[in-house]
């Protein structure tokens, strides 16, 4: 289980996380949203020991991370800054990697080194981006580690390699409770991926909940009334947008269908349509709600 | 057979659950079908097999399904009649209500002639 309390972590005067509480279950995969500068990296670095917290608490199966072998040993960090040691080879880099993690699994790395054939004994600082990327991705997914930490990972893969690496994530969720933890901008890839999300913005929790009930969270209506109703005669909906246009009424409602179709159905609407926003648009409407308009940038 | 629409506003495991309900229905899926293991359809889909578990959990609960451990899941003993005589059910209801509330046996005729295929 990973755990962060209260975690904050300041660069000189800049505030990367401001207080963050959040807990992670085994055998989940968590996807980490938020815009740039959110974040998110912030995170996946603190729970691979890169970074101390400034204040609070970072633990992985309740051991603080931070200059601990045995915390660090259980996390793999797929880092976006690709590879570190360029004078290496694929095979060089393999061996440093199985010293430090106890269930490497060199039949996984030849498995999947099999489909991408990397050269084994070529400098990394030879390879191409993409090909430093599919070599740090084989290596954290033979690591077999608990945790696994993907930080835009799937940016700067093909289709073919996400595949393989979606693959890989379900049999290590299913074989061994793997904790994968993805921070990305695609929400797509996230829906299907992953189970439960947050969303970070200005290096705080926004929410943190189970995607399906993030999907059904918030409603777009449109709603034919007998009578003008103002808003604020919705006062017991939890409205996010509210629209009118000659007879009908747009509105954006925080809340379940089966809620607001019984708050709307005491106003006897003559025609009620109500559709749940996708991802992409609860995305949106949460992030303008926290000042983060997109509208006013064209 | 289980191909699902990752683009929709439906949630995964609801779309998976509704396409095996009707995959029975269709009787494409019969009383002691095996259907693919978790990390199959995980796997086949591109999903989290946390949202298949899920799926499958509320088949099992509502007795679509039965799971033997260690064998896999399987269709349960429920026919496609037996569906569509408990979807009439829901029919019934309706009509019922609808013509408390005024409305006339022609316009439900009409309803039910523009309902789709």
């Amino acid at each position: 289980m990973i755990e962060l309390k209260n975690v904050k972590m300041s660069f000189e005067d800049f505030n990367a996380l401001d207080g963050v509480d959040l807990t992670i279950g085994e055998g989940t995969a968590f996807g980490l949203l938020g815009s740039n500068g959110a974040g998110k990296s912030t995170i996946l670095r603190l729970l691979s020991g890169v970074y101390k917290q400034t204040s609070g608490e970072v633990l992985i199966d309740g051991e603080p991370v931070y200059d601990n072998v045995s915390a660090k040993s259980k996390v793999f960090f797929i880092n976006d800054e690709t590879v570190q040691f360029g004078s290496m080879t694929l095979s060089d880099m393999r061996n440093y990697y199985k010293g430090f993690y106890p269930n490497f699994s060199d039949e996984i790395f030849d498995k999947l080194n099999a489909v991408i054939k990397l050269p084994e004994k070529k400098r990394l600082d030879k390879f191409s981006k993409g090909m430093k990327r599919q070599a740090i991705v084989i290596t954290g997914l033979a690591s077999g580690t608990d945790y696994l930490l993907l930080d835009e990972a799937f940016d700067g893969l093909d289709p073919t390699m996400r595949i393989i690496v979606k693959r890989m994530l379900v049999d290590a969720m299913l074989d061994r409770k793997l904790t994968a933890v993805i921070s990305s901008h695609n929400l797509k890839e996230i829906n299907e991926v992953c189970d439960t999300a947050a969303l970070l913005h200005q290096g705080k929790l926004l929410f943190n909940r189970d995607l399906d009930s993030v999907k059904g969270s918030i409603q777009k209506v449109q709603a034919v009334f007998d009578k003008d109703y103002t808003e604020k005669e919705f006062g017991n909906l939890n409205i996010l947008h509210y629209e009118k246009n000659q007879s009908i009424t747009y509105l954006i409602i925080k809340g379940t269908e089966e809620e607001i179709r019984e708050e709307l159905g005491k106003k006897d609407p003559k025609v009620l349509d109500m559709i749940p926003l996708t991802l992409e648009e609860v995305f949106i409407y949460e992030m303008e709600g926290m000042g983060y308009d997109f509208n006013s940038i064209q | 057979m289980f191909n699902i629409d990752l683009q929709s506003r439906t949630p995964i495991y609801e779309q998976l659950y509704k396409k095996v309900v009707e995959l029975i229905l269709k009787n494409e899926l019969k009383p002691g079908d095996k259907l693919p293991s978790v990390r199959e359809l995980a796997k086949s889909l591109g999903v989290n097999p946390n949202t298949v578990s899920k799926a499958f959990q509320l088949l099992e609960r509502d007795k679509f399904i039965y799971s033997l451990v260690g064998r896999g899941s399987f269709i349960s003993n429920v026919s496609a009649d037996d569906l569509r005589e408990s979807s009439f059910a829901d029919f019934d209801r309706a009509v019922a209500e609808a013509l408390d509330a005024g409305a006339t046996k022609q316009e439900l005729i009409d309803r039910i002639n523009k309902a789709e295929p």
